[in-house]
């Protein structure tokens, strides 16, 4: 057996989190994005053909998250257990909302019933808020408990499934209205904005040193790549430029991947403990106390640490 | 009501680890699994440096963020305030895990031996299946807090009915005892000494009482 | 909890006497026949100082037990070659085999004479860390008392690992073979490196922690910032090894800045030698007649005897003294007429005037303004004039202690550190007294349970001590043993059971190998037969990788084992005895022990069989009376074990008669030592034997806490301490050095100037320097300081098989890792983590970095003793050790043989951290 050797100055400091790996972010990327591909596809007034295709597409993606997480937990065989703490746990939400997913999208698949479709949709983005609703309740994480990171995982799962709505409605063969595109464009920027809000607030409110560098590491990907290149593609196709369906693929892959991305970063990289800390460093026989330490906490301007 | 709370004099604390090596022999931890610890923090800059230790451990919250986020009911917060984890229904999910501002959970997904593959008899006889693959933290010696229920005994009076990093504090930082109780020998220390709780902005009311100066 | 139901649970009594700080009072919890866990002893909460607990140690003793690396069955080496790098081929042999080996080897010896022709004893014995194995070796301290001369030359670590002057000084000066603040009283402690909430055992932290609750401000002066320095109220990062600075100034603030006015004039002037009179040469002038130390009488204005009754004695000042004698070394005595004499107090005064602050703040790097407030709150809180009623007695109350350290009070330097602690103490009235500076008990006197029995008048008023002999006819030129304590170390004595264990250690590893150019005593031979119990001093020592050549070359070599380690990797026998769990043993506990162990109970404790041994491990005791059985040495065992050698007391005595004969077995061993030792302590009142000790652990009669305290022994016997100035060590060193010269021998000239009355500093970290310049190093390639600090989670690394004492030893910053500066170690590119290579002139170790604020930046720290190679686990944690790159030096010996945990280093990056 080898020693157990951790750093003893990094146990007190934030850390980051270890249990919920690639599984866990893929749920979050794939639930996200099929939720509010669901959401944005029942509204966009596709036709048999396309609204069938995101279905499935919407479903596919929130098994494939689903499945993942079955992988990761320690008693797979009882994750029925799941669904007991509906009144205050966000995972039994979202487990049951997940429920309704696959009810009203197999009814809709089945029947084509538009209100199937628009129930299904509605599902998907509860099923896109319960999983934010998820990270923002753990209070051990302070990057996800901001509550600004609830607009955020919602604003990105809407401009994913946006994107990906009208990459599978063009594949599909439907024309994708000016009205679509200006409402895709639009969540694409309202994600970028609502990234500013919640990397603002958790600056206010403070987070670990390392989990802001992390952020901000990633924010000109996702300025970038997320807003400005998606943004700009769907602008040429209002603008008249031709080759829709490729273009908006592109923009898919672009507002999605950064959106996967995003919650990669936030579900994984970002998500640094709280960390323990000491408000008052004792007094030792006599002299005075000493100062609050919190290791791996900025020190904010008001002279407390965060 | 009862609410059964940990203090901890960090005026006496030196982070000798013997609640921490104890604690992993009253609950039979897997190697690099620890219930509690103690935290070994420095601050400022030679040559005025100040290093401090810091018993960490579940803060068997009054609020606890870990139970609202459980999606199963495992982890609940009993009537005398001990937050406990029925390993029968824990699913493994690590939600609670994230919920925890105090680094107290962990899940271990394979049985894990001192020396090895293979467990020492003493290992052997304490190995417990249930607690594989979910999640796990400090019970404030649970079985002791039952059985003072059922026998009358006092925790934090009676060495048998007290969480075993207690008993085993040789600095005599650590007590136990009923907070609710005005004549409990926590309240006491409280009443006469200034004392803080970690991350009690969070929210979570913890039950972990830190000493650093008298009144 | 338990998985299963159990069928049976049992809580056994026990102790944990893993470190010196022993013993702690515990119960082993067994399961079905498993011991599960290890819980305090509430039982001894009110007789017990630290209330029944026992440290993080002892919770590693379930996991030591069934460890499966431990050696299970007897052991024969099967490759005749031995060294670190042969396999030493172990196999598996029965009891009766491995028994009949080491009996055939020792009857040889016993054949031929227990004395070789060098004069030294053929047989070897070594234990471990500070005596701690002779609790848990049953009776084999009757086997070695019933075989005769052994030599316990080779040590682990005694000498050099201990705090050796403070034991060698400290019992000369107040019986104090250790040394400690009475902390239940104290207001005010200076602990010089002394790292007692580390070392000290669960009653020294529980003293500690009390005291600071309580309002008492311990100011700790050390390089690093340990768990100790982090629990005071102040740290002071002095300058390596410069602490004897830094006391001298304490001392001139009190003496030379306050003055005599605001010392504790009554017991200078009568508990001390501070009014003897010295001539101008440096000795004592005497009374023509009598021969006894002169003082100036103020009532008479004359020079009188030191005790002539109603003489009010001048403490300080000089005096003409008409007629008077001094007594030179080799008893020369020289008549004297109008002489000068000057008080002792006055020498000192005159001695310590160059020694300012400011003078200090050069040497130490402490400034002179924050040396001069610690002595002036020191003054203040000593409140001379205070007293305190103990036991219906009134006492003075003297709340000051200055402690010392390992490495402060070891080596050179360690000398004037002991002597300027003391001294401290003596000039505020506050040693030996309540509140002030404390022995523990004693090692090198009789008897060890009562050092005030060790208090008896010798010659000049003061106690009388049992040197070694300078005399031309006396001393031995011709070692008795091979760390040469009788000849060499005076102050070492002969008299105490740890008197030879305690010479100087490493000279015996040295001189193996080479001897000066002018040595001239015969030469060392190897001990034909060397027995090692609990010590590896292949780690434990310092140059340790040649150590374990040495210790090769050791013709044959048995030692009871619990894994393999780096020192018996060169054995010819294995033998596994019962450990911790699995044997039973009384003990003595109570009294006054160190480190702090102050008890107002007495008694004793049996070591409880808590579970079947492993394997083929067997009882020590067992073990014992086979080989005195083998050895045709039975009955004078058995006569041993029953005048109390290896118990707590004889078995028979007043009263009582538990006498044994014939060849008893262990159980009736500690039956009848569980009888006498009830009916001695209990002075006939009760007698329970070791059926009534399973089931209670221990027994305790009530202690008088007036047993602390030596002065008021003292003060009953009309004596004084041995202070401020030393005479008798002065002509202690002039004659050992006239025995050494008359024989042609300079090679301990450097040690002999440590024979000093009154210390001056000389510059003590310049002798490594000097070292590594003498070995053709340059200073400038090795410019950081490498010290080494203790752990509680290792008792000297003999725990270092020991899984989970690794894991919660991590916690805390710098296990199994270099502590560095940050800011010196951004400065070299290193960061946390990574792996950095320590080099001194004799070689290299390797760890990781632990990045700190709280040391200097120009020292660096390695926690324990590591770089293990083949103990099982331990070799695994590639962690380093000071001890692979400290030479072993004459040059860094001081004069009572010992040195110190230092050398100079380099320190370069190996390899970048891995992500955690």
């Amino acid at each position: 057996m080898k020693p157990f050797n951790p750093r003893a100055v990094e146990l007190a400091a934030p850390k980051q989190q270890r249990n919920w790996d690639w599984r866990a972010a893929a749920n979050f990327i794939c639930g996200g994005s099929g939720g509010g591909l669901l959401l944005y596809a029942a509204f966009a007034g596709f036709g048999r053909g396309s609204a069938l295709a995101a279905l499935l597409a919407g479903m596919t993606l929130i098994a494939t998250g689903l499945t993942c997480v079955w992988f990761e937990i320690g008693r797979p065989w009882r994750a029925l257990n799941v669904y007991r703490h509906i009144a205050t746990s966000w995972m039994t939400r979202e487990a049951v909302v997940a429920l309704a997913v696959f009810g009203c999208g197999a009814l809709a698949v089945l029947t084509g019933s538009v209100v199937a479709t628009l129930c299904a949709g509605v599902c998907g983005g509860a099923f896109l808020y319960s999983q934010a609703r998820i990270l923002a309740a753990n209070k051990g994480i302070p990057a996800w408990r901001h509550p600004a990171s609830v607009p955020l995982l919602v604003a990105t799962g809407l401009a994913e499934g946006a994107a990906l709505a009208l990459a599978v409605g063009a594949l599909g063969g439907a024309a994708i209205g000016a009205g679509l595109l200006v409402a895709a464009m639009i969540l694409v920027i309202v994600r970028a904005w609502a990234w500013q809000r919640y990397r603002t607030g958790l600056g206010s409110t403070g987070a670990p040193e390392a989990a802001l560098r992390v952020l901000d590491g990633f924010a000109p990907r996702l300025l970038w790549l997320g807003t400005v290149l998606p943004a700009l593609a769907v602008l040429a196709l209002l603008l008249g430029m031709p080759g829709q369906g490729p273009v908006l693929l592109l923009v898919a892959l672009l507002a999605a991947g950064s959106g996967a991305w995003l919650k990669y970063t936030l579900v994984r990289r970002a998500a640094y403990t709280q960390g323990l800390a000491i408000d008052h460093i004792p007094v030792r026989g006599r002299g005075p106390s000493g100062p609050a330490a919190k290791p791996g906490w900025k020190m904010m301007p008001d002279g407390n640490r965060g | 009501m009862t609410r059964y709370v940990m203090t901890i004099d960090l005026r006496r604390c030196v982070g000798c680890q013997t609640c921490t090596a104890a604690c992993k022999g009253a609950n039979a931890t897997p190697p690099g699994i620890q219930w509690r610890r103690v935290l070994d923090i420095e601050s400022g800059e030679f040559p005025d440096v100040r290093r401090s230790f810091l018993p960490v451990a579940c803060m068997h919250c009054g609020d606890p963020p870990c139970e609202s986020v459980c999606p199963t009911r495992a982890t609940t917060r009993r009537a005398d305030g001990l937050v406990a984890i029925d390993y029968e229904l824990c699913i493994g999910c690590a939600n609670c895990v994230m919920a925890c501002p105090y680094d107290a959970r962990s899940i271990v997904h394979e049985p894990r031996y001192a020396y090895g593959d293979s467990p020492m008899a003493s290992e052997a006889k304490r190995f417990d299946p249930a607690r594989i693959g979910v999640s796990m933290k400090c019970t404030f010696c649970k079985d002791r807090i039952d059985y003072a229920e059922r026998t009358g005994k006092v925790p934090g009076v009676d060495p048998e009915v007290t969480p075993a990093c207690v008993n085993s504090c040789i600095s005599g930082a650590m007590g136990f005892g009923d907070i609710e109780d005005a004549d409990s020998g926590v309240s006491k220390l409280l009443a006469g000494t200034q004392y803080f709780r970690m991350h009690e902005e969070l929210g979570t009311e913890p039950g972990v009482y830190y000493v650093w100066d008298k009144s | 909890m338990e998985a299963d139901q159990p069928k049976s649970v049992k809580r056994v009594p026990s102790y944990c006497y893993n470190c010196v700080s022993g013993p702690d009072l515990m119960k082993v919890k067994v399961v079905d026949g498993v011991a599960t866990e290890i819980e305090p002893n509430f039982a001894a909460a009110d007789v017990h100082p630290a209330k029944g607990r026992v440290c993080v140690k002892a919770y590693g003793l379930v996991q030591k037990t069934y460890n499966p690396n431990r050696v299970q069955t007897p052991m024969k080496r099967t490759n005749p070659k031995k060294g670190r790098n042969e396999d030493p081929g172990f196999v598996p042999i029965s009891w009766d085999e491995a028994l009949d080996i080491v009996a055939g080897k020792l009857s040889a010896v016993k054949a031929k004479g227990l004395i070789d022709d060098a004069g030294l004893p053929r047989v070897a014995v070594s234990l471990g860390h500070g005596g701690t194995p002779s609790n848990y070796m049953g009776t084999f301290p009757a086997f070695l008392q019933a075989w005769g001369a052994v030599d316990f030359s080779f040590g682990s670590g005694q000498g050099v690992k201990c705090v050796h002057s403070e034991h060698l000084y400290g019992e000369f000066w107040h019986r104090a073979f250790t040394v400690a603040a009475d902390t239940p009283n104290c207001r005010y402690n200076i602990a010089v490196g002394a790292n007692v909430d580390v070392t000290g055992g669960p009653c020294a932290v529980i003293r500690h922690a009390d005291a600071r609750v309580r309002g008492y401000k311990r100011v700790q002066v050390e390089p690093h910032l340990t768990a100790t320095g982090a629990c005071s109220a102040e740290w002071v990062p002095i300058r390596p090894k410069t602490d004897p600075a830094f006391l001298f100034a304490l001392i001139h603030v009190l003496v030379k800045e306050n003055g005599l006015d605001r010392l504790d004039i009554p017991f200078l002037r009568d508990r001390t030698a501070s009014p003897y009179l010295v001539a101008p040469e440096g000795l004592y002038l005497r009374d023509v007649q009598s021969g006894k130390p002169l003082v100036w009488d103020e009532a008479t204005a004359c020079a009188v005897a030191y005790d002539m009754p109603g003489a009010v004695p001048a403490v300080a000042g000089s005096y003409r003294v008409a007629r008077a004698l001094t007594v030179d070394a080799d008893k020369e005595r020289v008549e004297h007429a109008d002489v000068e004499g000057v008080t002792a107090y006055e020498m000192l005064a005159r001695h310590i005037e160059k020694y300012s602050p400011e003078w200090a703040e050069g040497v130490c790097d402490v400034k002179a303004a924050t040396i001069r407030r610690i002595a002036n709150e020191y003054l203040a809180a000593a409140s001379i004039g205070e007293t305190i009623v103990i036991d219906g007695k009134t006492l003075p109350l003297r709340p000051v202690a200055v402690t010392l350290g390992k490495s402060v009070n070891n080596g050179w330097g360690a000398y004037e550190c002991c002597w300027a602690r003391t001294v401290l103490a003596a000039l505020v009235g506050a040693l030996e007294n309540p509140g002030g500076l404390l022995g523990t008990t004693v090692r090198l006197n009789k008897t060890r349970d009562n050092r005030h029995l060790s208090v008896a008048p010798g010659e000049d008023g003061f106690m009388v001590q049992y040197f070694n002999p300078t005399s031309k006819e006396e001393w031995q030129f011709q070692p008795s043993t091979r760390n040469l304590h009788q000849t060499l170390v005076p102050i070492v004595g002969h008299n105490g059971a740890w008197s030879q264990a305690l010479g100087p250690t490493q000279l015996a590893w040295m001189f193996q190998d080479e001897r000066p150019d002018d040595w001239s005593m015969p030469m060392p031979t190897l001990p034909e037969v060397w027995l090692v119990y609990r010590s590896n001093p292949s780690i434990s020592f310092w140059d340790t990788r040649h150590l374990a050549e040495v210790a090769a070359k050791f013709p044959f070599m048995a030692c009871f084992a619990y894994t393999v380690d780096e020192t018996n990797y060169m054995a010819d026998v294995l033998l596994p005895e019962a450990t911790d769990l699995e044997s039973e043993q009384m003990i003595r506990m109570g009294g006054t022990k160190y480190m702090e162990q102050f008890w107002d109970h007495k008694g004793v404790v049996l070591r409880g069989k808590a579970v079947e041994p492993q394997g083929e491990a067997r009882d020590f005791t067992w073990i014992t009376t086979e080989l005195a059985k083998r050895t045709g040495l039975l009955e004078a065992y058995v006569k041993a074990v029953n005048k109390g050698v290896a118990g707590v007391a004889p078995l028979k005595g007043e009263g009582y008669d538990f006498s044994l004969s014939g060849e008893p077995s262990p159980e009736q061993i500690w039956d009848a030592v569980c009888r006498a030792a009830t009916f001695s302590i209990s002075e006939g009142r009760e007698q329970h034997g070791l059926a009534w000790y399973r089931e209670h652990g221990f027994y305790t009669v009530p202690m008088s806490r007036l047993e602390w305290y030596l002065t008021p022994t003292m003060e009953q016997r009309g004596l004084r301490y041995e202070l401020p100035y030393q005479e008798r060590l002065l002509r202690a060193g002039r004659e050992l050095g006239r025995r050494l010269h008359e024989k042609k021998m300079n090679w301990w000239d450097s040690q002999l100037s440590e024979y000093t009355a009154l210390p001056e500093w000389h510059d003590v970290p310049g002798r490594w320097i000097a070292n590594l310049e003498k070995a053709g190093a340059k200073p400038e390639d090795f410019p950081f300081w490498l010290l080494t600090t203790k752990s509680m989670q290792y008792h000297a690394g003999g725990n270092a098989a020991i899984e989970v004492m690794h894991e919660v030893a991590q916690n805390l910053r710098g296990h199994a890792g270099v502590i560095m500066n940050a800011k010196t170690a951004a400065g070299l590119n290193i960061a946390e983590g990574d792996r950095i290579e320590v080099r001194s002139h004799i070689g290299a170790t390797c760890g990781k970095a632990a990045l700190v604020q709280g040391v200097r930046p120009d020292t660096l720290v390695i926690i324990g003793q590591f770089d293990h190679w083949a103990t099982p686990f331990a070799k695994t944690m590639a962690a380093p050790s000071l001890n692979s790159i400290a030479p072993m030096s004459l040059d860094l010996t001081d004069a009572t043989g010992s040195g110190a945990d230092i050398v100079r280093v380099a320190v370069r990056k190996i390899e970048e951290a891995k992500a955690a």
